[in-house]
């Protein structure tokens, strides 16, 4: 078995120009060194059924022998303030929160710490039962008070941990925000506590962690956080609350030493303290913002409309953001190196071990408004960080149901079994069961290179290894950069395609398509389930992606209500077709169902056989099955498909060519697709259930044709690439290169 | 939050049904019967969980040609048992070989000989 995880890295920046440096952030446990080099991928799905790896070595100066060292991965999201001055003025306080827990009870977790593992401090958490503890140590003495009862999980409570000089106790405070059926958690709690304390010298005060070091953290808390305040005065539950409840504070009280607002600047990486102390503290790993504060009253489900009652922040301590690697080596790619899919090769073999290849993918991109090809690929990249190092299969319990047979794991899945820290996908949940928003490529993805599980990037360079074989010149472009760029990234191209699973997409993304289709432009949308999600791009870090799934569309998990709106950008986020933008009215069809059992043939309709449209039949026999072979199932539509509907946005002059409708029982419908609830509903019985070739002219003699169907471009190399589908590919390529206007005649 | 039980497969499988046993032997990959689905849907949502073990699994021993057995554990972060010497030549041949298992561990029955046997 190729051991394809022994080194491990990414690339930064994830895609480049030629000519530009690219670094390679990499890390191995076992390894002090690998054979290195660079290759273009043409190929990365290794299964020899298919065309197998096709990776083209590429030299550079990195070629040789490269040393290796271990990095570690530390997630776990949480606010830091830097020390202050101000931090170590009070001797009595209080610090208090709204919180709403996700995991009490799992481990001790904390809320607000100023500690430093070798200095003691304070530090108001949970402890290992979940019971609300404040505690303050110094000089090898601690003192600590903890309710009796733990903290409710997923329900607000005002907590709190004041310490009275004075009188020598400590007291905690909880105050339940729902009382009812035993979701009563109030509790006044005090301790012995000391008459005076030592505060540590240089440690940051940190909201939803503690500071081990001076670089790292522990205690990560799990859940969200809602107005957190520091009060230089032992206040009681009833004052604090009063506090902690008003949405302006007074920056002149001599008591408040911080109240941070989570519901400012909440794009940002900043967490902004609104006392006049100005104790603004920097996020690490990327918690969830923009979520429901304890005063969300459902007024709005934008934090847009309604910020002040956004005011939480979800942490996760499995959150990852940023791997913080050191580069390893970096490397200039040459100025005449072609556009594509490309990835660092690290061989090594180990004494008595597995032979280690492992890759590590990055992308040239073809330079702004410089088309070197008139046909341009497009690199789903947002789709692929969407999916980066996705454990569904791992976690969810429907897996194996849903794949309709026994889950099939690589050399990838077994480590991320056990390595949770690479940071997962937005199909999975945190530890805590909520969902991943964010997705960032500044971390290894393992699904993200040759070798990889194929979802996706596999299944995609299926129809780069079909342009390579029928000689079609071709220039690759991103998702990321049609997002930053638009028009203008599409624009020089005659003919764009997108691949098996375009599946999310920006509003600039869209935009883009938009604009290129109605400007005249050529779209061969050959994928299933594509313009599906609406996602963001972070404002200012590249490569990083958020998406909330939000309560409709085929979700491996739901949001909470009120949390649809994206923390980026604070735009709606769920699927384009509940943002008035179904897929249809894009690509002429849209996600309908899923079908794992086995993929099936289409069948040629009507609107095929029209004279007008030889040019799209030429040579392909139209009475006989369209794709009855293929890599995924055995046939050309299936694994997500989409169908043709005009009350959905197909356009009117769309021509319907083909259809695979009969998918049988293991096609089931996506859960958007179903008004009500009957019998019926699968691909058996259900001719709603199906994959749709359509074809349309646009504006100013463009043209969009779309397949429907993730499993087109695996069934491309049949019979030596010799076969109906190619045929058919190849045919409307040829048209859509062609500068003669289309039209429906044409 | 929307939460997808593993106790949520409930179908009674009656250990005298040899010939759905039979059904998938002579076709491991399907098309199936109603009758089998509903069997191969109470084993696969979560019927390994049930008898108290991981999941059954396929690990890729090289890409396309050959698979080992494995079981997942439900817990996060726990390592994935490899059985070495649990060899498939084909996904078919590991589908007969986990199906086999999982209706002696839900049924607590034995196979007769005749169904214990390798694919046909």
């Amino acid at each position: 078995m190729t051991d394809t995880t022994s080194v491990l890295g990414y690339a930064w920046p994830m895609i480049v120009s030629a000519g530009e440096k690219i670094a390679f952030h990499l890390s191995s446990t076992t390894l002090k060194s690998a054979e290195a080099a660079l290759v273009r991928v043409r190929c990365a799905d290794p299964d020899p059924a298919g065309p197998g790896l096709r990776l083209a070595e590429m030299p550079t100066t990195l070629d040789g022998t490269l040393a290796l060292s271990h990095q570690p991965l530390l997630p776990g999201s949480c606010a830091v303030v830097a020390d202050a001055p101000t931090l170590v003025e009070f001797q009595s306080f209080t610090v208090g929160a709204f919180v709403w827990p996700t995991m009490p009870g799992a481990r001790g977790q904390t809320l607000v710490s100023r500690w430093s593992d070798r200095g003691g401090g304070w530090r108001l958490g949970l402890d290992a039962d979940g019971h609300l503890e404040f505690e303050l140590s110094a000089e090898g003495e601690t003192w600590r008070a903890a309710t009796r009862q733990p903290l409710q999980v997923r329900e607000w409570a005002l907590v709190g941990g004041a310490w009275d000089a004075a009188a020598g106790v400590l007291r905690v405070m909880v105050h339940s925000h729902d009382a009812q059926g035993g979701r009563e958690r109030r509790a006044v709690v005090e301790g012995k506590g000391p008459t005076t304390m030592q505060w540590p010298v240089g440690a940051p005060l940190v909201i939803a962690a503690q500071a081990k070091d001076a670089i790292s953290y522990g205690a990560f808390y799990d859940g969200k956080i809602d107005r957190p305040r520091l009060y230089a005065d032992a206040l009681g539950v009833d004052a604090l609350q009063r506090l902690c409840d008003a949405q302006e504070i007074v920056p002149a009280d001599a008591r408040l030493v911080a109240a941070w607002n989570f519901s400012l600047d909440i794009p940002s990486s900043t967490v902004t303290d609104m006392s006049a102390n100005r104790l603004h503290g920097a996020l690490r790993q990327m918690p969830a913002r923009g979520m429901t504060g304890a005063n969300w009253d459902g007024s709005s489900d934008r934090w847009t409309e309604r910020p002040a009652q956004y005011g939480a922040i979800h942490f996760h301590s499995d959150d990852m953001a940023d791997a913080e690697w050191a580069p390893s080596v970096e490397v200039a790619i040459p100025a005449d190196w072609r556009s594509g899919f490309y990835a660092l090769r690290l061989r090594a073999h180990p004494a008595g071990a597995d032979p280690v290849e492992s890759f590590v993918g990055f992308f040239v991109r073809a330079d702004l408004g410089k088309a070197r090809a008139p046909v341009a690929f497009v690199a789903s990249t947002g789709t692929f960080l969407a999916y980066a190092n996705s454990a569904l299969r791992l976690d969810q319990v429907h897996a194996e149901s849903m794949l309709e047979g026994l889950l099939t794991l690589s050399r990838d899945d077994l480590y991320l079994q056990e390595h949770r820290e690479l940071g997962l996908s937005t199909y999975d949940t945190h530890a805590d069961g909520s969902g991943w928003c964010i997705s960032s490529g500044k971390r290894p993805i393992l699904n993200m290179r040759p070798r990889g599980n194929v979802f996706n990037y596999g299944n995609d360079t299926h129809l780069i290894d079909w342009l390579e074989e029928t000689g079609q010149d071709y220039d690759i472009v991103t998702d990321d950069d049609i997002h930053r760029h638009g028009l203008q990234v599409l624009k020089p191209y005659r003919c764009v395609i997108t691949g098996s699973h375009p599946e999310y997409i920006s509003r600039e993304i869209w935009d883009a398509f938009d604009a290129y289709q109605q400007s005249g432009g050529r779209h061969m949308y050959l994928g299933g389930n594509g313009f599906y999600w609406r996602i963001a791009y972070h404002p200012t870090q590249p490569h990083t992606i958020e998406m909330r799934r939000g309560m409709t569309g085929l979700r491996t998990w739901e949001g909470e209500a009120g949390e649809t709106a994206l923390g980026f950008t604070g735009e709606p986020s769920s699927t384009w077709r509940s943002n008035g933008r179904p897929p249809q009215r894009l690509v002429g069809v849209g996600f309908d169902a899923q079908v794992f059992t086995h993929s099936s043939p289409y069948r040629w309709l009507d609107g095929a056989r029209s004279p007008a449209l030889t040019w799209l039949t030429d040579g392909i026999d139209l009475d006989r099955p369209l794709g009855d072979f293929g890599l995924r199932g055995n046939g050309a539509a299936g694994v997500e498909v989409d169908r043709l509907e005009f009350t959905l946005g197909t356009p009117p002059g769309a021509v319907w060519l083909a259809t695979a409708d009969r998918l049988g029982y293991g096609g089931t419908p996506a859960p958007e697709e179903l008004r009500t609830l009957h019998r019926g509903v699968m691909g058996d019985q259900n001719a709603q259930v199906r994959a749709d070739l359509v074809y349309f002219p646009t504006a100013n003699g463009g043209g969009v044709f779309s397949t429907g169907s993730i499993a087109w471009v695996c069934a491309l190399s049949h019979g030596n690439y010799d076969n109906n589908v190619s045929r058919l590919t190849g045919n409307v390529l040829r048209r859509f290169l062609d500068e003669r206007p289309l039209s429906i005649s044409s | 939050m929307l939460v997808t039980y593993a106790e949520a497969a409930h179908w009674p499988i009656d250990a005298r049904r040899l010939d759905l046993v039979e059904e998938f032997r002579r076709k491991p990959r399907g098309p199936h019967g109603e009758e089998l689905q509903k069997l191969l849907h109470r084993m696969r949502w979560a019927g390994d969980f049930e008898t108290g073990g991981g999941r059954y699994v396929l690990v890729v021993k090289t890409p396309g040609k050959e698979w080992l057995l494995g079981r997942l554990p439900r817990e996060r972060g726990k390592p994935i048992e490899v059985m070495g010497n649990r060899l498939f030549t084909s996904i078919a041949e590991g589908e007969w070989e986990v199906f086999k298992l999982r209706w002696e561990a839900l049924t607590g029955t034995v196979l007769p000989e005749h169904l214990r046997e390798a694919l046909a």
